[in-house]
């Protein structure tokens, strides 16, 4: 078995198709970290001129309407709100000023709580600009979402020991950048990057049948040292990622491990009226969560590859049954279906892995079932079926893998 | 020791391989000689278990057959088969190939060098196969069998776009290897090579299996049975079966006229001599029966006989019903062996 493993790793090194699917990642790593990650804009940017500015105004409309006893309806109603909210914009004003960041953190965080008390369900006043884009129809509550966010996640800097800085606040170190990342379209395409690993493991050796097909080992075994390599081979994606992050770092940071990541969960149930709440981890954690879901999803996917290699012997039909896996979601996801529907029994719901463990998920399917432990539950078991279909069909005495 | 029972395999209703019943034994060297498409390839196949007969068991050492997954593992521990040259990865060099050969089959990498060495690949095995020639990559494929150095080897083709002096150097591995007690199973077209190395050489015909020493009188005798004529005509041949009752000639498509004389003296040889002298018949020579005469007289359509005994076709349906005796008396000793 261990000669049949360093063949086939050395197969899998050598392989043209992969080395470019390398360079690739490589090249679409750096040209992120110099072009697309210095133009990141957001929504909720540390800007002391904004600060300033709502400040000066809602400070000009107190200063002339000083009774407030005097006025009744909307102007009494800002007479009521806007004393806090300024305190609130004036010490963060001046903490950032003094250069006292965990201050301004602290005042950060009671000033998105506060903004989100007033704002949610509020016709009169709205979230940051950024949330209020064209066709979404759920601004309102992605600023819920993004406000309690930043709220946990500036309470964590106030109370964290990690070295805080402008780029810490924007999220723009290198460990928060891969955060916002797994939180965005990178298990996708490290998904995509596993099946195209993996998509020839089995069918190459269709190319040298009277060279490999006396060799004394069985398919089962061949099958289980070709998933642990393509699975090798996929989790070494990370290689060309962290020259990127690597990039990222040198120019913004490079974050640490103790940062804090919030993370959204339910007390109870989920309802319309049981919100739930933000609780941070730290980055490594988070990190490490993220690194042991995917490594399922990529088991899920290589055993599924190899099943349909076996069975199909197609190329392109293990990237058609794969694609599936990755991007069915998308057919079939409506905002707030996990309040009818399990959706913690669908392995296809945990694609994407950042959204998953940060409750992102959870969030927008209405539902406290899609975490960490289902995740690894719903994939370990999908796998599990998938290797007894490939160890049946392998042990099959007519079966023949070459 | 390899055994073959009863093995049946058929394509699109086509009898390929028919009732093939036979035992190879350890330090023998046993030739397949056919034309392609008959048969050769496809009854290494089935040793290999890469063909499953139709009917019929491939008995390994006396006890393996090819009953699971993991009895065929433990038979492709004890059988090899050369892989074909066109199957070679090009952007690997030689030397990786033997390696990956000398590792699955786990044996003694010294092997490695000494097979090199004894091949003469010195100057090429770093290279990568993708600028070998024919030949070079004919001689890896040659090699990475021997490094995996398995008791018995089959080989389709070995000789395959090889010079005559790695014939020879390929021989000469074959023999040696034979002396360490491998079955070696050869299928070549290098008849005359076969020939000199094969303990045993087969032909096949129409599905069967038919050992070539019972096949004609002469082939494989170390004396004087056939003299060659070169240039006999239907005339001279009538001259010499009334002038050589005893004899019969067997005209070949390649104009060669093979004489029996297997029964002859000196003196009826020295007639022989002197009668195709007097019809001025120069071209002649004595020795046996080869493998190339018994190819052509086997194979070749327009092989025609002139012959006063039985010809080839009464010899082989006698060899074939022995055969079939033999068989039915192994079949019934297996039974009263059971019980």
């Amino acid at each position: 078995m261990k000669a049949y493993f360093k063949f086939e790793l050395s197969q899998f090194i050598k392989s043209k198709k992969n080395i470019a699917i390398y360079v690739l990642l490589l090249f679409l790593a750096c040209f992120y970290a110099l072009n697309i990650a210095p133009s990141y804009k957001p929504i909720e940017k540390v800007d002391a001129k904004e600060i300033e500015a709502r400040y000066l105004s809602r400070e000009a409309f107190l200063s002339n309407f000083t009774n407030e006893n005097r006025f009744t309806g909307m102007a009494g109603y800002g007479l009521a709100i806007y004393p806090k909210w300024n305190w609130l914009d004036k010490s963060r004003l001046d903490a950032l000023n003094d250069n006292k960041l965990k201050q301004y953190s602290k005042f950060t965080s009671e000033w998105y709580i506060y903004s989100n008390n007033i704002t949610y369900g509020s016709e009169h006043f709205f979230y940051s600009p950024g949330y209020y884009t064209h066709g979404n129809l759920y601004a309102s509550e992605d600023g819920y979402y993004g406000y309690l966010y930043s709220a946990s996640r500036y309470q964590g800097y106030a109370e964290g020991k990690s070295k805080l800085s402008i780029n810490v606040f924007e999220e723009r170190t290198a460990l928060q950048t891969l955060q916002r990342l797994l939180h965005s379209y990178l298990p996708m395409i490290l998904m995509i990057c596993c099946v195209f690993l993996t998509v020839d493991v089995v069918l190459k050796d269709r190319l040298n049948p009277s060279l490999l097909k006396g060799f004394p080992i069985s398919d089962w075994k061949k099958l289980i040292i070709k998933g642990a390599v393509s699975l090798i081979g996929s989790i070494g994606v990370i290689v060309p990622l962290s020259v990127g992050l690597l990039l990222i770092g040198i120019r913004y940071g490079f974050g640490d491990f103790q940062l804090p990541v919030p993370i959204y969960s339910y007390s109870g149930e989920p309802s319309y009226f049981n919100k739930g709440e933000f609780i941070n981890i730290t980055m490594g954690s988070y990190l490490l969560e993220n690194f042991i879901l995917l490594i399922f999803c990529f088991m899920f996917l290589i055993s599924l590859v190899l099943l349909v290699s076996m069975i199909i012997k197609n190329e392109f039909a293990n990237l058609l049954v794969a694609a599936i896996f990755i991007f069915n979601e998308i057919f079939y996801f409506k905002r707030g279906i996990g309040f009818f529907y399990e959706v913690e029994n669908y392995p296809t719901n945990y694609v994407q892995v950042g959204q998953i463990l940060s409750g992102y998920r959870n969030y927008i399917y209405n539902s406290s079932a899609l975490n960490l432990g289902n995740g690894l539950t719903a994939l370990g078991m999908g796998t599990g079926v998938l290797l007894l279909l490939i160890f049946l069909i392998s042990k099959y005495k007519r079966y023949k893998l070459v | 020791m390899l055994e073959l029972r009863n093995i049946n395999v058929q394509f699109s209703g086509r009898d390929i391989l028919k009732d093939i019943n036979e035992t190879f034994h350890p330090g023998e060297i046993i030739g397949l000689v056919a034309p392609n498409g008959t048969g050769k390839s496809t009854l290494m196949n089935v040793i290999m278990n890469y063909v499953k007969p139709n009917s019929g068991k491939v008995v390994v050492q006396e006890k393996l057959f090819y009953t699971s997954k993991k009895d065929e593992v433990k038979i492709h521990q004890i059988v090899s088969m050369m892989p074909d040259q066109s199957d070679l990865y090009n952007h690997l060099s030689g030397r990786e190939h033997l390696n990956i050969y000398c590792s699955m089959w786990n044996s003694d990498p010294d092997l490695i060098d000494k097979t090199i060495a004894d091949l003469g690949m010195e100057s090429y095995v770093k290279k990568k196969t993708g600028t070998y020639s024919l030949g070079m990559r004919q001689r890896l494929c040659f090699a990475m069998q021997i490094v995996s150095n398995t008791p018995i080897m089959l080989m389709d083709e070995v000789m395959n776009g090889l010079d005559p002096n790695n014939v020879n150097i390929i021989s000469n591995i074959l023999l040696k290897k034979k002396q360490e007690g491998k079955i070696i199973i050869i299928a070549s077209h290098l008849l005359d090579n076969l020939e000199q190395i094969a303990d045993r050489i087969f032909l096949f015909k129409d599905g069967n299996l038919i050992n070539a020493a019972l096949v004609t009188n002469g082939f494989g005798k170390s004396e004087i049975s056939t003299v060659r004529v070169k240039g006999l005509t239907n005339e001279v041949s009538e001259k010499l079966t009334n002038a050589f009752p005893r004899t019969n000639v067997l005209s070949l498509s390649n104009g060669v006229s093979l004489v029996d004389v297997s029964s002859f003296s000196v003196e009826e040889l020295s007639q022989i001599v002197v009668f195709l002298h007097d019809n001025k018949l120069t071209d002649f020579s004595f020795g046996n029966v080869t493998l190339n005469d018994l190819y052509s007289m086997y194979y070749l359509k327009d092989a025609t006989e002139y012959s006063n005994s039985a010809n080839i076709q009464d010899l082989q349906e006698e060899y074939l019903r022995l055969k079939q005796e033999l068989d039915i008396v192994k079949k019934a000793m297996t039974i009263v062996a059971r019980k």
